[in-house]
């Protein structure tokens, strides 16, 4: 029940959360921007949290 | 001191620095979304939770200096970019979104309100009741960010990447023994989950929340299950 409850109000609470202003517009120009040289990590990381 | 109120001190002082960390990302990745879905909700949300996090750092050093362990925090400590380098920009803050709020973010919803299920001493209870008001909202903006993304981009190269961002989120010991002294009553009104139970809330959100939130919006859960499979020893 817990478990239900927080995949309806956080991952289908963010979906219309998402929808409310219309939708993410593609980007050709996106594919080139780059993050700085030194950003970022070899394989990927994550976060800490509680 | 009691074995349960050091090692709730140490956890509060940790998730001091863990919310000051989250305030420099959300303050970063507010501008970078913005600059690519200006229509976006999302930064605005985000600008208000670094606010949050700024307050949640407060409330846990407050809590952890309470408890007999002073926090020093580096306000200018730099924060290190987490995606691979591979990616361009826009994926890159996607992946960093993915991992801070759908996985990270979503995980300690799942704590605090197992704790606040229990039965935390008065000045504990406060502050967990303040902070998972906010880590609702910064969990779902995840979400939120993630279903946008879906609907005008191609997501699924997050895939490969889940089990990179579970591996960087847990700690070493989570799926060892607990310290020979755990006191799980204790440490419950503290407001901290005894390692099993930590186990279990991991386990089970992930399971339950995240991979078929990640499902939805296009991204295989796969590799992040059998991540989990093999790190948790399930198979």
């Amino acid at each position: 029940m817990h478990f239900k409850k927080l995949f309806q109000v956080l991952v289908l609470g963010g979906a219309v959360v998402g929808a409310s202003s219309g939708c993410a517009q593609a980007n050709a120009q996106d594919k080139d921007k780059k993050p700085p040289v030194d950003a970022g990590t070899q394989t990927g990381g994550g976060v800490k949290g509680w | 001191m009691t074995a349960a109120r050091r090692a709730a001190a140490e956890a509060w002082a940790f998730r001091a620095r863990v919310e000051q960390e989250a305030a420099q990302r959300f303050d970063r990745l507010a501008a970078i979304v913005a600059g690519f879905d200006p229509g976006s909700p999302v930064p605005a949300m985000m600008r208000r939770a670094a606010d949050d996090e700024r307050r949640h750092t407060e409330l846990c050093s407050r809590l952890a200096r309470n408890l007999g362990s002073p926090v020093t925090l580096d306000p200018a400590a730099d924060l290190p970019a987490i995606a691979p380098r591979t990616l361009d920009a826009r994926q890159a803050a996607l992946y960093e979104v993915v991992a801070a709020c759908c996985i990270t973010e979503t995980e300690s919803m799942a704590t605090l309100t197992t704790l606040l299920a229990g039965e935390p001493d008065p000045e504990v209870r406060e502050v967990l009741h303040s902070i998972s008001r906010d880590e609702l909202v910064h969990s779902r903006m995840g979400w939120a960010h993630l279903s946008r993304e879906s609907s005008s981009a191609e997501v699924a190269f997050l895939s490969p990447l889940i089990p990179g961002m579970l591996a960087g989120t847990i700690d070493e010991g989570l799926f060892g023994s607990p310290p020979a002294d755990e006191d799980p009553e204790g440490l419950l009104r503290l407001g901290v989950l005894p390692l099993a139970r930590k186990r279990e809330v991991f386990l089970g959100t992930l399971e339950q929340v995240v991979f078929p939130g990640l499902e939805r919006f296009g991204v295989d859960p796969e590799p992040g299950r059998q991540w989990l499979s093999h790190a948790a020893g399930l198979q």
